[in-house]
């Protein structure tokens, strides 16, 4: 009886052992495979950014891109864009697609349409 | 959630950072090594200053390890567990009561920025181990202030990368859990063998 629960005891420890260094190679993988794509990949917008922030993160001037947004250009406007969104009644994924627009334009080297509102 | 803890730290700066990574620090579950690292975004874009932001991550993180400890030296073992059960981390809490006496300071400075997941965890059992005051604060203090440092530089060095840095070092942390649960059940596994 007791050396059954010392075998099911070390089988569990084996198992616990395994799955431990399987989930180290798992996620040491992971790192690795994002760190080789770090600076390839753009960095994907998110409703918490400010435009200033995604500016700097995709290398374009943000008086363009809040040009492209229909907001006047002011740097020291750090709201995020859900609330930019809320405040021009529109979807924040409707506002992220006009910013990616913008910026793609911006590396194709146009000017974004719109004119500055507010 | 996530969201409006990065939206907030964008608008409000330092103030935020302060009660974010203090609340953190006691076991709510919140992006705090993403959100140091963008305040090290912050800090190259000229939206923050970098060393003050490191301050206030340390002194806010601390404050809440103290807080941790402080629930569990004196809040009693009860209210720890039916805390960590409300977190789901009841079983976790208790293998590592034992553990905190034996980790000692090591234990607890490298929770502070390499195991970051088990930091709460090891706040709460050092308490209910009556671990020495001094000890856990100066360890503690060395390893937030290590531990801020590194993320918001990493911030600051990739500041246009900010979420692939983040998902890097997130992975990077488990990767780190995993070893350690690895030699910890490794050397069980092993020294009963023999």
């Amino acid at each position: 009886m007791i050396s059954v629960g010392r075998t099911t005891q070390r089988t569990l420890l084996a198992l616990g052992f395994c799955l431990a260094i399987a989930a180290t190679f798992f996620f040491a993988f992971r790192a690795g495979h994002t760190a080789r794509h770090i600076r390839g990949q753009n960095e994907p917008i998110q409703a918490w950014m400010s435009v200033p922030f995604v500016a700097h993160t995709r290398h374009v001037r943000e008086a363009s891109l809040f040009q492209a947004i229909h907001v006047r250009p002011d740097p020291r406007d750090h709201r995020p864009l859900r609330d930019i969104a809320r405040a021009e009644n529109l979807p924040v994924g409707e506002l992220i697609r006009e910013l990616d627009q913008a910026i793609t334009q911006s590396a194709a080297g146009e000017s974004p349409a719109g004119e500055p509102k507010r | 959630m996530n969201d409006q803890v990065l939206a907030a730290l964008g608008r409000y700066g330092l103030p935020a950072l302060f009660i974010v990574v203090a609340i953190a620090a006691i076991g709510v579950p919140l992006p705090v090594t993403l959100l140091l690292i963008v305040t090290g975004s912050l800090a190259a874009q000229g939206t923050i200053d970098i060393w003050w932001a490191i301050a206030v991550a340390t002194v806010a993180a601390s404050a809440g390890d103290q807080i941790g400890y402080a629930i569990g030296r004196w809040g009693g073992k009860e209210l720890v567990l039916r805390l960590a059960g409300a977190l789901g981390k009841a079983d976790g809490l208790k293998h590592l009561e034992g553990k905190a006496t034996k980790l000692g300071g090591p234990g607890i400075f490298f929770s502070r920025w390499l195991v970051t997941p088990l930091g709460p965890w090891v706040n709460f059992a050092s308490g209910i181990a009556n671990y020495s005051w001094l000890r856990f604060s100066v360890w503690d203090l060395l390893g937030e202030a290590l531990g801020a440092a590194l993320y918001i530089c990493l911030g600051l060095a990739f500041s246009d990368r900010v979420q692939a840095v983040a998902d890097v070092l997130g992975n990077l942390t488990w990767a780190a859990v995993g070893v350690l649960i690895a030699t910890l059940l490794g050397w069980k596994l092993f020294s009963r063998a023999r």
